[in-house]
């Protein structure tokens, strides 16, 4: 049976139509996107940092095989169990089988995207373990089941009454609630004594050093911490391209990191992992999971050198107005469009198409990935491998809904049918330009494109010359 | 033996890049050298965290206690500090959640981030407890800021010694709903550093 592509246009129709929930997560994401832009200009040498994090991470990926091995050996003499994992089901499998040895029925979690990728929760559960996200905005996505929408701020696209719904569903709170402190202060509560009696605990790794044997989690909330120091045994789940040679490599990544995420000069916690607490197991799964693959593809395999910052989503225009969920997938945004392909080619097979191709992706993007490259790069393939007609659908769709101009689509179809002719170049083309041109490049715009813009923005502009 | 293991390593050996192509860069020692108790307030400040202030006369107990009035249980990491309980006496993190605060003395801190760092040589092996206490007081000399994260991570030995290392750059966090910024969020809810020079 053949699986249907994402239909991403369409989840991004009713993302927008709900006002209250796009313009806020619009404004809220390039609000961070302002904010790394702020801690940019303070750091004259940001440009050596970003040049010298492509650098390394591209030497490193080149010698994969020999740094994998190099920390293997250390992480086993500081006492680390370490496991491989070819695919989700095998990293599921290895956890699976560590929680029944300790016979562990309760696991509390921080934040991880390879766990999204290999669905861990729902092998797990049926299972007998009882699997906790700990992180407030994946817990509140775990109770509202649904996947993050974003890789740094998962629940980025709920509102307060949203939270507070959810949480009176579960936790038994105020429905009215309308204070984000007060939810927060719900989630600590709710989550202590879960975390007090948990028999296991897990995080994700953003860094490896091979040279130490050790792991490096940033993280802002506590809860990784606590995951990882209140269980006696603690496994950590890592894709296997998060390497880095040396410990002295960790400066410039960790200078990098979160002023590109949110904007603030660095997480609250980072937290090094050499070794196993005492009296306690440490356990590290290398996942896979199809990055060796991707590490053969001529024109994909830089993307491997992504520290999952969300840079490139908090600029994207599209990302901005359609929400991480739209995208199906666990990776969304302009990162995800490019990764997300190399999972199943025909089922992300819209996604690079979910790009107005302005390149802000790749201007803001803290290791150098030419992201819209790859983007344009991706719909070549795409168009050779795949049925046109739906892809050119999807983009004709999207290209109406998300410009919000009739005249403009109008225009956009009749440009488009002379184009269709010499496919791929069509999608290669960028009449969805105007739409994305609007804050981030000088060029002038087209004027139905201006005075949309002018009307749809003004609210955002206004806030951002009173903090100027 | 893993099976998966060879695999993938051979794979990653057919399908890299040519590594003569992709050189290491040498280590980076970059940006402000700037080592101050100045730069290391104000970079603390904007993660949230704070001095605790010293008046004529004060000792580090009685700022702490103006400082938290209504706390009960002041656990000492240090020896030179006495508090209520000692951390040596919480066996288990079960215990150190009861914690209201905990004063602990740490080896350096940064003075680009604000942040101080933690191990398991100062938290006597309870790790959790720098987790689970409400408030943290961190003693911290002036003498031991390092200048940004090139020279932590380069002078520092503690990155390749300790088995858990935690940078702790003001108080936990979150700005997970709707965007507002809350400090205090599933770890410390304050975090203070006392000058001890
Ligand atoms: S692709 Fe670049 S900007 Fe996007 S998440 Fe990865 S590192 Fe960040």
């Amino acid at each position: 049976m053949k699986v249907k592509p994402v239909n991403h246009a369409k989840a991004a129709e009713a993302f927008i139509e709900d006002t209250a929930h796009m313009d806020f997560h619009d404004e809220r994401l390039w609000d961070l996107r302002q904010k790394r832009d702020g801690q940019m200009h303070i750091l004259p040498e940001w440009q050596e940092l970003r040049a010298r994090a492509s650098a390394i991470k591209e030497h490193t990926l080149a010698n994969l095989p020999e740094y994998l091995e190099q920390f293997e050996a250390n992480a086993k003499k500081n006492g680390i169990h370490v496991h491989w994992a070819a695919d989700g089901a095998e990293h599921n499998r290895i956890v699976g089988e560590i929680l029944e040895k300790h016979g562990a029925k309760s696991l509390i979690k921080s934040k991880s995207m390879v766990t999204e990728e290999c669905c861990m929760r729902e092998y797990l559960e049926p299972r007998g373990v009882v699997v906790t996200e700990t992180d407030l905005g994946e817990r509140i996505q775990q109770l509202d089941n649904q996947m993050p929408s974003h890789i740094v701020v998962p629940a980025v696209h709920k509102l307060i009454p949203d939270v507070a719904k959810i949480f009176a569903e579960h936790y038994h709170t105020d429905p009215n609630d309308n204070s984000a402190q007060s939810l927060a202060w719900q989630q600590r509560l709710a989550a202590r004594p879960v975390i007090l009696s948990a028999d296991a605990g897990m995080t994700g790794g953003n860094f490896v050093v091979a040279e130490t044997g050790s792991f490096v989690v940033c993280t802002n909330e506590g809860n990784a911490d606590l995951s990882a120091t209140v269980p006696g045994l603690h496994i950590a789940t890592i894709g296997i391209e998060r390497l880095v040679p040396r410990m002295a490599d960790m400066g410039v990544f960790i200078r990098l990191l979160s002023r590109s995420a949110l904007g603030s000069p660095i997480t609250q916690y980072t937290t090094h992992f050499r070794g196993p607490q005492k009296g306690s197991e440490m356990h590290v799964v290398l996942v896979d999971n199809g990055r060796s693959h991707r590490l053969g593809m001529e024109d994909f395999w830089t993307s491997l050198k992504c520290i999952r910052c969300g840079a490139c989503m908090n600029t994207c225009p599209v990302y901005r107005r359609s929400g991480g969920l739209s995208y199906g997938a666990v990776y969304s945004g302009p990162i995800g469009a490019i990764i997300d392909p190399t999972f199943n080619e025909r089922k992300y097979s819209t996604l690079p198409f979910a790009s107005t191709m302005n390149g802000s992706c790749t201007n803001v993007c803290p290791v150098k990935i030419n992201i819209h490259e790859q983007l344009y790069k991706w719909r070549r393939v795409l168009a050779e491998h795949h049925e046109l007609p739906f892809v050119k659908r999807e983009v004709m769709h999207m290209a109406g809904k998300l410009m919000g101009q009739p005249t403009l689509y109008r225009a956009a179809i009749n440009g488009t049918e002379v184009a269709l002719s010499t496919m791929p170049r069509f999608v290669l083309y960028n009449w969805l330009n105007p739409w994305g041109k609007h804050r981030e490049l000088p060029h002038p715009v087209k004027q139905t494109f201006h005075s949309w813009y002018k009307q749809n923005r003004l609210k955002t502009k206004k806030k951002e010359g009173e903090s100027a | 033996m893993s099976t998966s293991r060879d695999a993938i390593l051979t794979r990653l050996r057919d399908n890299r890049p040519d590594p003569k192509a992709h050189p290491l860069p040498p280590v980076a020692r970059l940006g402000d050298m700037d080592n101050g108790q100045a730069r290391f307030e104000n970079s603390l400040q904007i993660l949230g965290g704070q001095v605790l202030e010293r008046q004529e006369g004060d000792t580090l107990a009685t700022a702490i206690a103006r400082r938290f009035p209504d706390s009960k249980v002041i656990c000492s990491a240090v020896p030179d500090f006495e508090g209520t309980i000692r951390i040596e006496e919480l066996g288990t993190p079960q215990q150190a959640a009861s914690v209201d605060v905990l004063v602990v003395r740490s080896p350096f801190g940064i003075a680009e981030m604000g942040s101080i760092y933690l191990s398991e040589a100062q938290l006597q092996d309870l790790n959790s407890a720098a987790h689970l206490t409400q408030h943290i007081v961190v003693i911290l000399s002036a003498k031991n800021l390092t200048a940004n994260m090139h020279t932590a991570y380069m002078d520092r030995p503690e990155f390749h010694t300790a088995n858990y290392g935690v940078l702790m750059s003001g108080p936990s966090a979150t700005a997970d709903i709707q965007g507002v910024l809350i400090r205090g969020a599933q770890g410390v809810r304050t975090l203070s550093v006392w000058w001890e020079d």
